[in-house]
């Protein structure tokens, strides 16, 4: 019999298909043709091809803008949003609207042409991560923005485009995504109620239950959802209670590049190296600015985590449009293939 | 400069590429070809499909037999089942219940070589009728809330059979969509005592921007604040909120409509795959007066990637008016 379950945060159901579940031959991962490594912009020695480096970590020292970096964050060759200039609101009629004001930039995590980020060494990984944080820490002192989606997308099916050159991105955005405000409001809810957080239950609740979980480190755990939208979709949360992921301790930050080194050599094993995307959900900027409504006890209610989404199944217009998922394999036996996936140099943690 | 448009009704805002749009070249070609192999929603092949739920056909035929023009069965392969009790369940932080609704296909014509574009006014009407029957009919059923119908055509939309189609979920849940619509919808009413797509029409006609094409008793246009290229909606010009109350008369506009808006978009963008979906009120027993059904229909062009999963709001590399106006202008046969 197949399924409805509900996603505790936001309230969407899904559609566990439990009959007919799908294993990981099921799906086929593909991949386009790639750019060459002569033509990546993003290798080092290409450096002179991107727009000026706005952060880069030389472990060695060297030159702003040349080689001898491990990590390198520039702004987006293709910006979504401009950086300059102001909001400028505004209503026409019963529509409302502003200018596409934003921050846009790419953290190169590797100077060498590797295409996936399950096959860097975990320091690139880790070093990756913190400039992400350092980035998100300054984009957070321009008053204009309210939030920053870190992101990650590998493979062209998962938007990834023709340049295959391991990298994340951050887009920050004027507005509070729909998204992140649901998990609030949600989050905020169930706070109420019980004066717990929803995610901290929930991650007591997995590593007492052991049937979703993954990886489970002193500080970090990944498991697959309950209510998972997708084949072998993937959840990494900090243990310890915190609503912004830019105040991750030294440790939280090495037990998280340890645990997506393995998730993502893991899905690689077991899906045969399939497109997915990863992105960070973390409380919305307040800072300095306090605003309104659902920020009150924010605190105390959310809780970051990262979500990663291989992408194996046609997700098309139907989904987006109804907000409804049929998901062709249950988390616990996903959970299950990916503890027993046989890597390289697996964590003790499994 | 790209625009930050936002939905009147859910809230959610996309990013709108206003002044450098995407026309239709930037976007890949799509080749729909037929695969051959026996396809069970053709002629003579009735007994590989579960027996048929509703069909057209002239009378003195045998069912499950050939001689039908539409053909309404059970998905081979059901995504929820309809036997059984829903059994909701709780255990710590998560709810469950049971797998329990409907999925039904609507096999639009016997003739594997035509698309939904293809058929004549008065088999496209037969579909809509087919749509309104079935949903009518499963509104007994106390278990299930909403009846979601949709097509998906072409392998990138998730078609996995190329014979055209359409397909019905009855579920016992309204989906989350359709919930932010409405909620959406009954916070704009509380304010102004409309409908917000009433609104929505009245000023698209006034601007005519946007308007694809009109008749008697429907608009076609790409939204505001679409979230995807060449996006377009379908409103009903008279108000409803439920599509199976759709009076015999505009159905058969509502066919026309549907007609010339997939052949404009076959023609403009190539044959793109594509996705529809009717939104439609829950099934419950008195009429909104703050919700409009409409049909949303997403061409297949770009890629979902981490950002639009992240947050929920979208970058729409063509912006409404542009696609509005290529959709407008173009020559159909």
């Amino acid at each position: 019999m197949p399924e409805l379950r509900k996603d505790p945060l936001i309230g969407r159901w899904v559609i566990i298909a439990t009959d007919r579940a799908k294993r990981p031959v099921d799906f086929v991962a593909s991949h386009d043709e790639a750019l060459s490594p002569d033509t990546c912009p993003f290798c080092a020695g290409h450096e002179g091809e991107t727009p000026t480096e706005i952060f880069a970590i030389r472990p060695n020292g060297g030159k702003g803008n040349g080689p001898g970096w491990t990590v390198r964050v520039i702004p987006s060759i293709k910006p979504v949003l401009r950086i300059e200039g102001q909001l400028n609101r505004h209503g026409k009629g019963m529509y409302d609207l502003m200018d596409g004001i934003g921050a846009h930039e790419v953290i190169i995590e590797t100077p060498d042409h590797i295409p996936n980020a399950a096959d860097l060494p975990v320091e690139h990984l880790h070093a990756a991560l913190d400039a992400s944080r350092i980035r998100m820490v300054d984009l957070e002192r321009d008053p204009r923005f309210r939030y920053v989606l870190w992101f990650k997308n590998y493979g062209s099916v998962a938007g990834a485009g023709r340049i295959q050159h391991s990298r994340s991105q951050l887009i920050a955005t004027p507005v509070t995504p729909l998204r992140v405000k649901e998990e609030l409001v949600g989050t905020r809810r169930y706070f109420e109620d019980k004066e717990r957080c929803l995610v901290c239950d929930l991650a007591a609740q997995e590593r007492q239950a052991r049937v979703r979980v993954v990886i489970d480190t002193p500080h970090i755990l990944a498991l697959c959802p309950f209510a998972s939208r997708f084949p072998f979709e993937l959840w990494i949360v900090p243990k310890r209670h915190g609503c912004d992921f830019d105040k991750l301790s030294p440790e939280e930050l090495s037990d998280l590049a340890a645990v997506f080194k393995q998730l993502l050599s893991r899905l690689k094993a077991v899906l045969n190296d399939p497109p997915y995307n990863a992105l960070l959900h973390t409380a919305p900027f307040r800072g300095r600015h306090t605003r309104v409504g659902y920020w009150k006890t924010i605190e105390d209610d959310y809780h970051w985590h990262f979500e990663l989404i291989p992408r194996l199944t046609r997700v098309a217009g139907f989904e987006w449009g109804s907000g409804f998922y049929i998901n062709p394999t249950p988390p616990e036996e996903a959970a299950k293939y990916l503890r027993e996936a046989v890597i390289e140099e697996p964590l003790a943690h499994v | 400069m790209s625009e930050l448009r936002r939905d009147p009704i859910i809230g959610r805002w996309n990013i709108i590429e206003a002044d450098d749009p995407a026309g239709p070249e930037a976007f890949e070609v799509e080749t729909h070809a037929n695969s051959g192999g026996k396809c069970p929603f053709c002629f003579g092949n009735e007994g590989m499909t579960p027996p048929e739920i509703y069909v057209v056909r002239p009378p003195g035929g045998a069912a499950n037999g050939p001689g039908w023009s539409l053909r309404v069965v059970a998905n081979k392969f059901p995504a929820l089942k309809i036997e059984g009790d829903l059994d909701r369940q709780g255990m710590g932080v998560y709810d469950w219940c049971n797998g329990v609704g409907a999925h039904e296909v609507i096999v639009e014509t016997p003739d594997h070589n035509r698309q939904m574009a293809d058929l004549s006014i008065a088999e496209l009407t037969e579909v809509v009728k087919a749509f309104k029957a079935r949903s009518l009919d499963l509104r007994g059923d106390k278990r299930l809330k909403y009846t979601l119908i949709f097509k998906n055509f072409g392998l990138s939309a998730g078609a996995s059979l190329e014979h055209t189609h359409s397909q019905l979920i009855a579920l016992p849940i309204v989906p989350k969509r359709v919930q932010e619509e409405l909620r959406g919808a009954e916070r704009y009413f509380e304010f102004r005592e409309r409908c917000p797509y009433c609104d929505m029409l009245r000023h698209e006609l006034q601007e005519h921007e946007r308007v694809i094409c009109e008749n008697r008793s429907f608009v076609a246009i790409c939204p505001f604040m679409s979230s995807f290229p060449f996006e377009l909606w379908v409103l009903p010009k008279e108000h409803g909120a439920d599509f199976a109350q759709l009076a015999p008369e505009p159905a058969g506009d509502f066919a026309r409509i549907l007609k010339e808006t997939l052949l404009r978009l076959r023609t403009a963008l190539r044959d793109p795959s594509y996705n529809f979906i009717i939104h439609s009120a829950p099934i419950e027993r008195q009429a909104r007066e703050e919700y409009h059904w409409h049909l949303e229909l997403i061409p297949k062009l770009t890629k979902i990637a981490g950002f639009e999963w992240g947050t929920g709001f979208y970058i729409n590399p063509t912006s409404p008016e542009q696609a509005a106006t290529l959709l407008r202008d173009i020559q159909i046969g």
